[in-house]
């Protein structure tokens, strides 16, 4: 609590802008100051604030197009797009919108390739290829996948997807009910379909994939059933798997090889996906893989995170549990395990390390650093040597008080022994909460600033662990977890980070925990959404609001930016509450339910008077 | 869909037809979950109406009410009543079995909805008689509830129903954004 409190003083209030307030608590610019006068003076002359900063990985087919995920495989969701400007901005306009049918928790983001935008719903699934060519946005097609019904009740945090990828004519992504499919982007019709999760043992899925090299690459969910998580590749011609590595287990099965060159020594010994666990626990530890993915082509290295271990109840799971809370880099061509860096070891707080990792090239002490930036759960922001797994550099990027800090000669977190979770017993007051300094909402970088924009949560907790039996197809956990906000009076705030330093530059704090994730781009205007539906547009060198709408439900999906028929920059956005925040914490945003009605949650008491549950696509322009 | 749940129906009623075969045999009485009757008194609402059919085969039907006039029926109601209904000591034992059968992680602390709907409301989706919620718990429902008929005692699953329809006490219909609220979990 001292290095939160610490934090806090250094922060000064800059701006309140009146106009971003709209009947709601205001949203407020902090500005921290900065230990480096040039940055302070770079963000008014509008050069970088952190200069020779450039992304590892060019953004995927033209700029004016969205093909993948986060738009590259570098995870950056930067677009090259420039006609939309601090100085335009506020013209922005809604342009069209479009209803997906289906309510629940919009996570993920549309992809927009040769003037057709195509669209994943959250259960069932569903897929819409939208024709922007046309006025009105007809249809190409709607493809409605068989998918089991089973799957939503074993969906841990609602039933939501995280999107779909484009490659050679088709769209890939994954149900929820542990199938991935391959739809032919100019038919609708489904060209394969291969199972690949178990939904009787919990296995869902909800990520979504990336395709490397003519394979489609996809990871299970499941933390919270006693899974044993995976990754996987299936032949994008054909749905056939061509290797499938675990996350725990023996070495065999998490492809632990010759190839494995982990930098910390304590990651180095036979077995230790097995040997880190007492007995045969490893076989329902969890070790999912429901985030995000990267790869660099230069390294053919794929990177990924891995879920916390289950259950949560640490008692039942002395040890390390290898290879969970860890970010794991696996040779793309054969998932041989390349580097393991396990940021949470024996994650005691359900500390996922899913989150994104941003890969970057980063002047750091004078060179430059091929680098992978992640923002995790844990609290820590981690500036990582992506070639071999070692921290550069690890900085808490929200307040915290359950580690006082990163050792740097082993990679491990000094953990707080007073915040250190036991079975039968209530420890109060842990930050972050177990949602994470930031959860699934993947945060943006860009080449222009250098800087990285992070949508954060500023929740804390009180943790009471119990007991519990493994029965398949039910919640592993052992644990309840009641939440509250952070110091400071706000649950969230989407911050610019300088990498290189491990300093926030500035931050906009908001009510609600900032659940939608960042989009950055060349005209140097930020996009983000809140849980509340308010969709924003910030400067990316002053974090001053330029713009902001308030869209048709609460945002937990990203932005993304592409140029229209017309020549014009669009940015599109899903509003649709959902996710943990939406489903599990608000309680009562729901309200097409009749059987179920629920009492508003503690953590966001006044969620439900702002937003409700949806499902809209809002597509904006100036 | 529809003929599964019948024969899920059916499955249930001929087991509990068993028991009260047991009970009338002089098994311990507590334990008796059936009783038939062969008076048509209108059922209240801790009690489910199922129709047995006997012929060539054993036939539920869950809506008398819609068979046409002149039906072939040899009928007797069957009224099925939770022997636990109310008991405390039972349903803290409900409330134990909750927790140790991981429901407590669908269904939210003391019921108030998490993966799984809420049971504070008062609201059903399956119906809230002893009768259906034992067999939401007995054979499952499509959405992801688990099937636990066979894994877990028809004594415990009555618990368990008792436990749960206990939490049922609130009238949720209007929310003014004000007063108490519930600690939630995230996963």
């Amino acid at each position: 609590m001292e290095r939160v409190l610490r934090g806090c003083a250094t922060i000064l209030p800059l701006i309140a802008i009146a106009a971003c307030s709209g009947g709601n608590k205001a949203a407020v610019v902090d500005s921290t100051s900065s230990a480096d006068p040039q940055a302070t003076s770079s963000a008014a002359t509008g050069t970088a604030l952190v200069s020779g900063a450039r992304i590892a990985v060019a953004h995927a087919g033209p700029p004016g197009e969205w093909q993948m995920p986060a738009g590259d495989y570098a995870s950056s969701r930067y677009s090259e797009l420039a006609s939309i400007t601090p100085q335009n901005v506020a013209n922005l306009r809604v342009s069209w919108a479009f209803s997906t049918g289906v309510l629940r928790g919009h996570e993920g983001q549309p992809l927009v390739v040769a003037n057709t935008m195509y669209i994943v719903t959250p259960y069932p699934n569903v897929s819409y290829a939208i024709d922007l060519a046309q006025t009105g946005q007809p249809l190409k097609w709607k493809f409605r996948p068989e998918n089991s019904q089973q799957a939503i009740g074993k969906a841990c945090c609602d039933v939501v997807n995280r999107g779909a990828a484009y490659a050679d004519g088709k769209i890939f992504y994954n149900l929820l009910d542990g199938h991935t499919v391959a739809v032919d982007a100019a038919t609708g019709n489904q060209v394969w379909r291969t199972k690949m999760g178990d939904l009787s043992r919990g296995e869902t899925i909800t990520m979504a994939p990336i395709v490397v090299k003519g394979k489609v690459i996809v990871g299970s969910s499941g933390g919270e059933m006693g899974v044993r998580g995976w990754i996987a590749a299936l032949d994008a011609a054909t749905g056939k798997e061509i290797w499938r590595a675990y996350n725990i287990g023996p070495d065999k099965d998490v492809k632990v090889g010759p190839k494995f060159k982990p930098f910390y020594a304590h990651d180095r010994g036979k077995d230790l996906g097995s040997t880190s666990w007492p007995g045969d626990t490893w076989k329902t530890g969890g070790g999912a893989v429901w985030g995000w993915l990267s790869y660099d082509p230069a390294l053919n290295l794929i990177y990924h995170g891995t879920s916390n271990p289950g259950p949560w109840n640490e008692n039942q799971r002395t040890g390390d549990n290898k290879w969970t809370a860890a970010i794991l880099a696996r040779d793309a061509d054969t998932g041989e395990m390349v580097w393991a860096l396990q940021v949470t070891p024996h994650d005691m707080w359900d500390y996922d390390a899913v989150n994104e990792n941003i890969l970057v090239d980063l002047p750091i002490k004078g060179q430059t650093r091929k680098v992978l930036v992640h923002f995790d759960r844990n609290g820590f922001a981690y500036t990582i040597d992506r070639a071999t797994g070692e921290i550069l550099l690890a900085e808490p990027f929200v307040p915290m008080n359950w580690s006082t800090g990163i050792d740097m000669a082993t990679g491990r977190p000094k953990v707080v022994e007073t915040k250190k979770t036991a079975q039968d017993r209530n420890v109060k007051d842990i930050c972050p909460s177990l949602e994470g300094g930031k959860n699934q909402q993947p945060a943006a970088f860009s080449p222009q600033t250098g800087l990285f924009y992070v949508p954060t949560n500023n929740l804390c907790m009180d943790f009471q662990a119990r007991a519990v039996t493994y029965i398949a197809g039910t919640p592993f956990i052992g644990g309840n977890a009641p939440e509250k906000g952070g110091p400071g009076g706000y649950r969230g705030e989407f911050i610019a980070w300088d990498a290189t330093t491990g300093k926030k530059i500035w931050g906009i704090k908001e009510p609600y925990p900032v659940w939608g994730g960042a989009l950055a781009t060349a005209g140097g205007v930020v996009f983000y959404g809140t849980l509340d539906g308010w969709f924003k547009a910030a400067d990316a060198r002053t974090g001053k609001v330029l713009w902001q709408f308030k869209v048709g439900s609460g945002v937990v999906g990203n932005p993304v930016t592409y140029t229209g028929p017309d020549g014009k920059q669009y940015v599109a956005i899903y509003a649709g509450i959902g996710g943990d925040m939406g489903l599990l914490i608000a309680g009562d945003v729901a309200a097409n339910l009749p059987y179920d009605v629920r009492e508003r949650g503690t953590t966001l008491p006044d969620i439900a008077r702002w937003t409700s549950w949806g499902g809209e696509l809002f597509v904006f322009s100036l | 869909m529809r003929h599964y749940r019948r024969r899920a129906s059916l499955i249930l009623s001929a087991l509990c037809i068993a028991i009260a075969c047991r009970n009338n045999a002089g098994a311990n009485s507590d334990t008796s979950a059936v009783s038939a009757s062969a008076s048509s008194t209108s059922p209240d609402e801790n009690t489910t109406t199922h129709l047995l059919v006997a012929g060539d085969s054993l036939r539920v039907i869950e809506h008398p009410e819609n068979l046409p006039a002149g039906f072939p029926l040899q009928i007797k109601p069957l009224l099925i009543s939770n022997p636990y209904e109310g008991d405390k000591r039972a349903i803290a034992t409900g409330a134990q079995l909750f927790v140790g059968y991981n429901c407590l992680d669908c269904h939210g602390a003391d019921g108030s909805g998490a993966m799984g709907p809420s049971f504070q409301d008062g609201r059903w989706h399956f119906g809230g008689s002893p009768g259906d919620v034992f067999e939401s718990i007995y054979q499952g429902r499509p959405e992801g509830m688990p099937a636990w008929g066979g894994r877990i005692s028809n004594e415990q699953i009555w618990m368990l129903t008792a436990y749960v329809r206990s939490l049922s006490s609130k009238d949720l219909s209007t929310e003014n954004f004000t007063g108490k609220t519930v600690e939630r979990t995230g996963h």
